[in-house]
């Protein structure tokens, strides 16, 4: 059973139409574990709390068969461009 | 108490204490060693001084006790203002002391494995009846050793003043930290057998609304049975947050909550973490608020 990372993914950017997304299976095989990083315009003015609804109603379908989603980071597209200029700018000096 | 009898015991050579109280320490440690027991019951007869002072009659508790002084041969050593400054001055070693307030007055007489540590724990919670400190070193710590020590300096004081410390009478918790207790997990229903007359919901709503902080875990807070619920526990724990908690893997007392807490906060996974009858979120939210520092101003009054 279980569900493939790729159906995460699929699911995660029709629905959310994601601007960065990165779906790690942590299960070790089983399909029954995830963690996420996903950027998406829809979580522009949401709380953390309305953000995590969002993926957690965009994978319905899949949550039946996961055991455990992590969302590691769900950010609008202004603040993942303000995370990662800091780590670009560390890995040109 | 197995303790008092194992210590006090004038039969047994020394050599056969040590060996059976390093043996009995298991199956002693019921003994708080602040806890003070009432004068009319606190010492037994036998006077501790008395068989220091006369080697010709070796007794159990000669060499255990030797290793410190009288209370009153004792020096005060006044305490430094500062916390930082208390392990320059005392020693990190176990052992007894007694603290002394402004007016020399004997204030608590307690045993440490690390004396130092104890007066700072002290001097930041009550700087005000720590003035100056004796300290008496015990050598080859045991409990057994330690607990005699103590029994000696309070028994000394006792006969010299008549009273008990005040930091040592029974009540008294100016000086010992309390273990934490860990408060038991709620529990929603009286038992799958009984017939709920309210929805669960209602009970769910009612919990929820009732308590600042509440956490939904799996397994109880003392014994997490998930990661994720474990660094809930974790986190609230370690900010000292009052909060209660709920096994929702009790199929007893919980039944059914699982399901029907989904439907009510409609968030699919557990832990759940409410404050002030709302969801915060699970573990990862919890999480990151701690990390940026967005939970203890949520959590605290």
């Amino acid at each position: 059973m279980g569900v493939t990372k790729e159906q995460v993914e699929s699911s995660l950017k029709s629905k959310m139409n994601p601007s960065h997304l990165e779906v790690i299976d942590t299960s070790g095989g089983c399909g029954a574990s995830f963690a996420i990083e996903i950027v998406s315009e829809q979580f522009e003015g949401k709380r953390l709390l309305e953000r995590h609804r969002l993926v957690n109603g965009a994978l319905a379908e899949e949550m039946k068969e996961i055991h455990a989603l992590s969302i590691k980071k769900a950010l609008t597209p202004e603040q993942w461009k303000q995370q990662q200029e800091p780590e670009k700018s560390n890995t040109a000096a | 108490m197995a303790t008092n009898t194992i210590n006090l015991s004038p039969i047994h050579s020394t050599s056969s204490l040590r060996l059976l109280s390093s043996r009995s320490s298991q199956n002693a440690p019921t003994l708080s060693f602040y806890s003070h027991p009432r004068p009319s019951l606190t010492f037994p007869s036998i006077s501790l001084n008395k068989s220091n002072k006369n080697p010709s009659k070796p007794r159990a508790f000669t060499t255990i006790t030797s290793a410190h002084k009288n209370l009153t041969e004792t020096e005060l050593i006044a305490v430094p203002p500062l916390p930082d400054e208390v392990s320059g001055k005392f020693p990190s070693d176990a052992g007894v002391y007694a603290v002394y307030d402004n007016n020399e007055e004997l204030q608590f007489i307690g045993i440490s494995r690390d004396i130092a540590a104890s007066v700072t724990v002290h001097l930041k919670s009550v700087p005000e009846l720590c003035s100056a400190v004796k300290v008496g070193v015990v050598d080859e710590p045991d409990r057994a050793a330690l607990t005699q020590a103590w029994k000696s300096w309070m028994e000394e004081h006792i006969k010299a003043s008549g009273k008990i410390p005040p930091g040592n009478e029974t009540g008294n918790i100016t000086w010992v930290r309390q273990p934490p207790k860990k408060k038991p997990d709620l529990r929603l229903t009286p038992g799958r057998h009984v017939q709920l007359t309210v929805p669960l919901e209602e009970l769910i709503d009612k919990l929820v609304k009732e308590n600042k902080v509440v956490a939904f875990i799996k397994g109880s807070r003392s014994a997490p049975m998930c990661g994720f619920s474990q660094r809930v526990v974790g986190i609230l724990e370690g900010e000292g947050v009052d909060y209660e908690s709920i096994d929702v893997l009790d199929e007893e007392y919980n039944y059914g909550l699982r399901e029907t807490l989904k439907k009510y906060s409609n968030w699919p996974t557990f832990p759940q973490i409410f404050v002030n009858g709302e969801l915060v979120g699970g573990c990862d939210i919890l999480t990151s608020m701690y990390e940026k520092g967005e939970l203890a101003p949520l959590v605290k009054k």
